[in-house]
């Protein structure tokens, strides 16, 4: 499928691969396939990274979503949109050659020739007659300086008119008349087998016949056939053109530059696929019959909300960028100084180096040549721009081993939370900002809700833990700094919009929640971190103090009724700041299940052992005494 | 007087060893469990040590609002909410300043606390029951033959406090059982 299921994130944001850049989100977007609409997926945001094009779907993100490779898409159309229609952007899929080949030796020869592409014997059929002429090989002489062109792969001369598009003349840039291109081709179709007519069925019929019988009576072995065949093939591989017998793992003729084409492998295929294809020959079953099956049509994506043209602005630079090359690409090579440093800082110390040192010394050693690598690498990369990007990726890394490394020596709690922000902070590159959001109808909306969600896996994300870390609640306020600093100084966000966006947690279904204590207080939580629970982990503390004695006598009798506790104690206890533990507390206490006790050490919480009445008979008893108040006012006026 | 008191043999409640029962709950449902629970602490001490009249600042320092085993007492604003509460149940009176039964009882106004561990009327139910019993309708008794006499030595009254007394009497008065007569000293009182 082009369009593949895609995995999201606990905020239902796209997981991104490794190195992946977001660029653009919209929201309000529908996807079509072909003409049609997909029922399933027209409300939806659409996730422009440097890799993919994701669409997340608004009512059942986690079945309806889905995602495209940017390296699967061959080209990209824009639509402007015209009155009901909204603007769409169509993104084609780059066809598997060989699928494409079948489509056209079907509509070619109005047979299905499908029961053929499981037998590798197919593979042969490119050059055989039935199934159709390796449109590659024709060529045609231009008649103004003779130089003999290719005619172009996607050539049909059955579909051609004089509106379809012809290359010029490779050498002299004139462009040929459809009839000469036309004749060229039909000549080069009919020169291996004049019998491409489509009104021979019995040929047809013969040459199914013949393969299906191949591979039903075992005549051959479907899978010992192509090795053997391609061997046959390998010993002389012949141009189409001059004849010439070329060695089988040239690409196009040692004679005549004409393209040679292998059995399955087209011509315009690229060399990585052709390699691929190549490594795979033996069994290319599977490859071929996905081929076939795999023809998806285009995709549209429909924007209702606006946000078209800078989504297809940024698409025609995702795809000029090539991101997804990089993934795996090999380091950049070294510059000519650094391997001069090398040798010549190197060669004294080589033998010293190369000796298995051990004890101190040697880890000193060790340590020398780290520190020398480093130096050298610095140096290296601030020797201009372009050095600094290439080795970008290992100077960070650099950086970033120096920040452990420093926080390392005074390891203190702060200086422990700024390493994991710091070792965060890059992988914070997927940053919501207001630019690579699309204006959704001039509102801030989408803005606000792309960071509820950032926010929301910013605190759920597990190697971060930044809500474990605090106990699994959090001031927002506090938040805010961390997220904040987490950003590295740069795009930072507003208060006011932080607070906007935590409140859409809410009603985004995300895994976090906001909460506001009665003082005001807001703090952040995980969605399954409810009161009860709470209370539930309190009382249990509580109950454990029943167990085990306090620090020193006490007056009480702690196995009765336990110990009282500060906000302070449970601050320890649970991570919590101070101030969220007596938001806790006085939430526990409002509950009926703690009661306080003021004394001389403060304030201190206790189990409820003082019992509660019913609201409901307070309430009775409320009105009851309201009512007796009016009779008795009644009576003192004389009424009654 | 009822200060003084020792507290020896008072089985006193469970929360009155939980250190947080001496401090104000905020929280309604809790406060409100904990005044009945306050007040029904003030009738069964004062019930055991057959206290009438309380005064607030003294009964601070006593044994029913100080637990000295936890140090932690009740403060007086606290206390007065007790009292407050049980005067709404018909537990609890202040003595009204102008009242002559105030005078001897020392502090300032409104400190001085009838506790009703029996209510008026059913002191007053009492005393017609034992004048029923011993056939002393129709004949004169004098106030302090109720309360001090050797007859009434093993009734509930005996030794009561004569505000209480009067009040319960006043009841009976009023239902048409009984009439008081007599000046300051000596009162008399005749049931019919």
């Amino acid at each position: 499928m082009f369009l593949k299921h895609l995995d999201l994130t606990t905020a239902l944001r796209p997981l991104y691969l490794p190195d992946e850049v977001l660029l653009f989100v919209q929201d309000n977007v529908g996807l079509y396939e072909g003409k049609y609409k997909l029922p399933n997926q027209q409300n939806g945001q659409v996730y422009l990274t440097s890799h993919r094009i994701c669409y997340v779907d608004k009512v059942e993100p986690r079945k309806q979503s889905a995602a495209l490779d940017l390296k699967e898409v061959d080209r990209y159309e824009f639509y402007a949109g015209f009155f009901k229609s909204s603007a769409k952007v169509t993104i084609v899929p780059k066809p598997l050659r060989r699928s494409a080949l079948h489509n056209r030796v079907m509509s070619g020869t109005g047979v299905n020739s499908r029961h053929s592409t499981p037998s590798p014997t197919s593979s042969n059929d490119a050059y055989a007659p039935p199934s159709g002429p390796p449109p590659a090989s024709a060529t045609w002489v231009c008649n103004i300086c003779s130089f003999s062109n290719p005619v172009p792969s996607n050539f049909d001369p059955a579909a051609a008119n004089a509106h379809t598009p012809l290359p010029p003349c490779l050498a002299c840039g004139i462009k040929p008349a459809l009839s000469l291109v036309l004749k060229a081709a039909i000549s080069s179709a009919s020169r291996p087998s004049p019998l491409l007519n489509p009104s021979q069925p019995g040929n047809i019929n013969n040459y199914t016949f013949s393969s299906a019988s191949a591979v039903t009576l075992g005549l051959v072995d479907p899978f010992a056939t192509p090795s053997e065949q391609g061997k046959a093939d390998a010993a002389v591989f012949q141009c189409p053109r001059c004849t010439f017998s070329n060695h089988p793992s040239l690409l196009s003729c040692e004679m005549c530059g004409a393209p040679l084409l292998s059995q399955d492998a087209p011509s315009t295929i690229s060399t990585a696929e052709y390699i691929r294809i190549l490594s795979q020959s033996p069994g290319p079953i599977k490859d071929t019959s996905q081929g076939a099956v795999d023809f998806a049509e285009s995709v549209k994506i429909s924007f209702r909300g606006g946000g078209e043209k800078i989504f297809y602005e940024r698409l025609k630079s995702a795809m000029t960028q090539r991101k997804w090359l990089l993934q795996d690409a090999p380091p950049a090579p070294k510059s000519s100084r650094m391997a001069d440093d090398n040798s010549s800082s190197g060669s004294p110390g080589t033998p010293t180096q190369r000796t298995k040192t051990a004890g101190i010394a040697g880890l000193e050693q060790l340590g020398l040549n780290m520190r020398k690598n480093n130096e050298i690498l610095i140096g290296s990369a601030f020797e201009d721009l372009e050095a600094l990007m290439t080795s970008a990726k290992e100077v960070v890394a650099l950086a970033e081993r120096f920040a452990q490394q420093v926080n390392g020596a005074n390891a203190d709690v702060t200086s422990k939370e700024n390493t994991i922000l710091a070792e965060s902070a890059h992988q914070l590159g997927l940053i919501t900002t207001k630019d690579i959001v699309g204006s959704g109808g001039g509102s801030d909306s989408l803005y606000f809700s792309e960071l509820a969600r950032n926010l929301a896996e910013f605190l759920t994300d597990d190697a971060r833990g930044v809500l474990k870390r605090a106990g699994g609640i959090l001031t927002l306020v506090d938040l805010w700094a961390m997220f904040n600093r987490a950003r590295g100084g740069v795009e930072l966000v507003s208060p006011m919009d932080f607070e906007k966006a935590a409140q859409m947690w809410e009603s985004l279904k995300l895994p976090v929640r906001l909460r506001t204590f009665r003082s005001g207080v807001m703090v952040v939580q995980a969605r399954d971190r409810t009161d009860d629970a709470t209370i539930r982990s309190i009382l249990a503390w509580l109950q454990d103090l029943h167990e085990f004695p306090p620090d020193r006598e006490v007056a009480w009798d702690w196995r009765e009724f336990g110990r009282g506790v500060t906000a302070q104690d449970t601050a320890e206890r649970f991570g919590w700041s101070l101030g969220v533990a007596e938001e806790e507390l006085l939430m526990a206490e409002e509950q009926g299940v703690l009661c306080r006790e003021e004394g001389l050490e403060g304030l201190k919480f206790w189990k409820n052992y003082i019992g509660k009445t019913d609201i409901a008979v307070l309430q009775k008893r409320e009105a009851q005494e309201e009512a007796d108040a009016i009779l008795r006012r009644l009576k003192d006026t004389g009424l009654i | 007087m009822a200060s003084t008191t020792p507290s020896e043999g008072f089985p006193f409640p469970r929360e009155y060893f939980f250190p947080a029962f001496f401090t104000r709950q905020p929280n309604l449902t809790i406060h409100h469990a904990q005044l009945t629970k306050w007040s029904s602490l003030v009738l069964a001490y004062a019930r055991h040590h057959r206290i009438f009249r309380l005064a607030l600042s003294a009964a601070a320092d006593s044994d029913l609002f100080y637990n000295r085993q936890l140090d932690r007492r009740l403060a007086p604003p606290d206390i007065r909410e007790v009292v407050d509460f049980m005067r709404k149940d018909g537990r609890a009176e202040y003595l009204q300043p102008g009242d002559a039964a105030a005078a001897g009882a020392g502090a300032g106004a409104g400190d001085v606390v009838l506790i009703y561990w029996r209510k008026p009327q059913e002191w007053a139910v009492l005393i017609e029951a034992y004048v029923d019993e011993t056939a002393q309708k129709g004949s004169v008794l004098t106030v302090y033959e109720l309360t001090e006499g050797e007859n009434t030595r093993g009734t509930e009254f005996h030794g009561m406090d004569n505000g209480v007394l009067m009040k319960a009497l006043n009841i009976l008065v009023k239902r048409g059982k009984a009439q008081i007569f007599g000046s300051e000293d000596s009162l008399g009182v005749k049931f019919f």
